[in-house]
């Protein structure tokens, strides 16, 4: 369990009343969370229920119908492209995927968000800030390796470290041990716990899998019908009687 | 039954619209700063130099072929010196640019569609714009400037192979000089040949470039798609080539061109 401390009077993402439909498809129906400073919120939920729409919203990857997303004291719907863009920067997101730039080696899927961060400001050593990336997840040395020959956890601590070149304070994962066998997942979740204590960043991690709520969550939202159902710590959740949390845990 | 007939319709003209209205986000979004200039250098490498040995091995067949074929019928008339002329405004005018388009749309087009469309499916696009990227500029911008630059300059340089294949098709039924043969053709090639050559290549460019953008950036449903959307790009691009050829074709003779 993740007994990391967090700062609970300085909230850092509220989302409320957040609703999303697709069609006749309501995925979010007046969705509510506050994460704080230094805060793993775990957001668990089945298979299409609009955990992956959630954290598109919070990047604007996907535009939410109605409420409000504020991240770091900003209101993202209302922001204009390069508002939007500076934003950005200070939120790393983990794709299920891990989306690593096939055509790019692992040294230019690094830098290529730091050039177009900080392009005006070249004052700084591009390989050295690509391998301390790397080496904050243990990979350094694989700057010249192709997306093609890393395997799936090395992809996921790959599109880790891309994040992280940019110092982000909070931190999006989509579902991130998802296609992983239990020993590289038990390392992605250590490494999302390393991640949250040497950077003192805020997440919100998207997953059902239930080993990575419990070790990388300081609280757990669950998400039903669109809405927060229920939230809580792991052991709190695990001790509720409602039949629908408890499905989690059995 | 009705669906039967109107649903293709309603299809095409959807689709129609929504190539024009990527066409006009590219002519809003693909001249503003930031410029994308290494990724566009990039890609005129990819899709001009790369397609140099293919356009000119095409090219120097089409002339070749194209001169041994006319040879006899201009045979019948007595009129075999006038082979270097008729061949060189057939291949400059029209041969060349269509068949180097058509290479290309298969080629680059496909390529084109299979790659923003393999980014699409694997959330590469989002991850570029979740880092600050306008992917539309970076991927879609920068490609079809490339192809739009580089096509003409591949024709040209079709011109320049096709016209040589059609000296060797001549000298293998006569012997005529290389002097005589490049003077024959350039006392026949006029501006009025050459500029509506040069100009349809640009669309030409452009249709191939926008179209394969359009198909790899919509792609939909995971690498079932992307093989989809690499062989719409070439179909929709090499039946709108045409479109535009006989357009093309149109306008030089309102212009008085021909």
């Amino acid at each position: 369990m993740n007994t990391g401390s967090s700062n609970t009077n300085s909230p850092v993402i509220i989302i409320k009343d957040v609703s999303k439909s697709f069609g006749e498809n309501h995925v979010l129906t007046g969705f509510n969370l506050t994460v704080n400073k230094g805060e793993n919120v775990v957001v668990l939920g089945r298979s299409g229920t609009g955990k992956s729409v959630l954290i598109k919203c919070i990047v604007r990857l996907v535009d939410a119908d109605r409420g409000s997303i504020q991240v770091l004291g900003t209101d993202i719907p209302s922001l204009k492209r390069d508002a939007l863009d500076a934003m950005r920067s200070k939120i790393g997101f983990l794709f299920q995927s891990s989306a690593l730039y096939d055509s790019m080696t692992v040294g230019e899927n690094l830098e290529f968000p730091l050039r177009r961060h900080r392009k005006k400001n070249m004052h700084y050593d591009v390989n050295k800030l690509v391998s301390d990336a790397l080496e904050s997840v243990g990979l350094n040395g694989t700057q010249k390796m192709s997306p093609a020959e890393l395997s799936g956890g090395m992809r996921k601590r790959i599109g880790i470290a891309r994040t992280l070149i940019l110092n982000p304070e909070v931190m999006l994962y989509d579902e991130p041990t998802t296609g992983l066998d239990p020993v590289t997942a038990r390392e992605i979740n250590h490494l999302i716990l390393d991640v949250q204590e040497k950077f003192n960043t805020s997440s919100i991690i998207i997953s059902h899998d239930m080993n990575c709520a419990r070790m990388t969550a300081n609280r757990i939202v669950v998400l039903i019908g669109g809405k927060c159902y229920a939230e809580g710590t792991y052991a709190e959740l695990k001790q509720s009687q409602d039949k629908n949390v408890k499905q989690f845990f059995d | 039954m009705e669906n039967v007939f109107t649903r293709p319709i309603r299809n095409f003209l959807n689709e129609a619209g929504e190539i024009s209205m990527f066409s006009w986000r590219f002519l809003k979004e693909g001249f503003k700063p930031p410029y994308e200039y290494g990724e566009l250098l990039r890609q005129s490498f990819e899709i001009g130099y790369r397609s140099i040995p293919l356009v000119a091995f095409t090219a120097f067949i089409m002339g070749l072929v194209i001169t041994i074929q006319s040879h006899p019928a201009l045979e019948v008339f007595g009129a075999e010196s006038w082979l270097p002329s008729i061949v060189s405004e057939s291949l400059v005018r029209e041969i060349t640019p269509v068949i180097t388009a058509l290479i290309c749309a298969g080629k680059v087009g496909s390529s084109i569609g299979a790659e923003i469309g393999s980014m699409k499916v694997t959330e590469q696009i989002d991850a570029m714009e979740v880092s600050g990227t306008n992917p539309f500029k970076f991927l879609v911008a920068t490609r079809v400037l490339s192809t739009t630059l580089m096509l003409p300059l591949l024709v040209i340089f079709g011109d320049v192979v096709a016209l040589y294949g059609g000296y060797l098709g001549v000298n293998m039924k006569g012997v005529t000089s290389m002097h005589l043969f490049w003077t024959q053709v350039f006392n026949k090639l006029t501006f009025g040949d050459v500029f509506p050559s040069v100009i349809k290549s640009v669309f030409f460019g452009f249709v191939i470039g926008i179209i394969g953008s359009y198909k790899g950036y919509t792609t939909t449903n995971g690498t079932e798609g992307v093989g989809r959307s690499a062989n719409a790009a070439v179909v929709i691009s090499s039946f709108v080539i045409f479109i535009v050829d006989l357009l093309a074709a149109q306008i030089a003779d309102l212009l008085h061109l021909t």
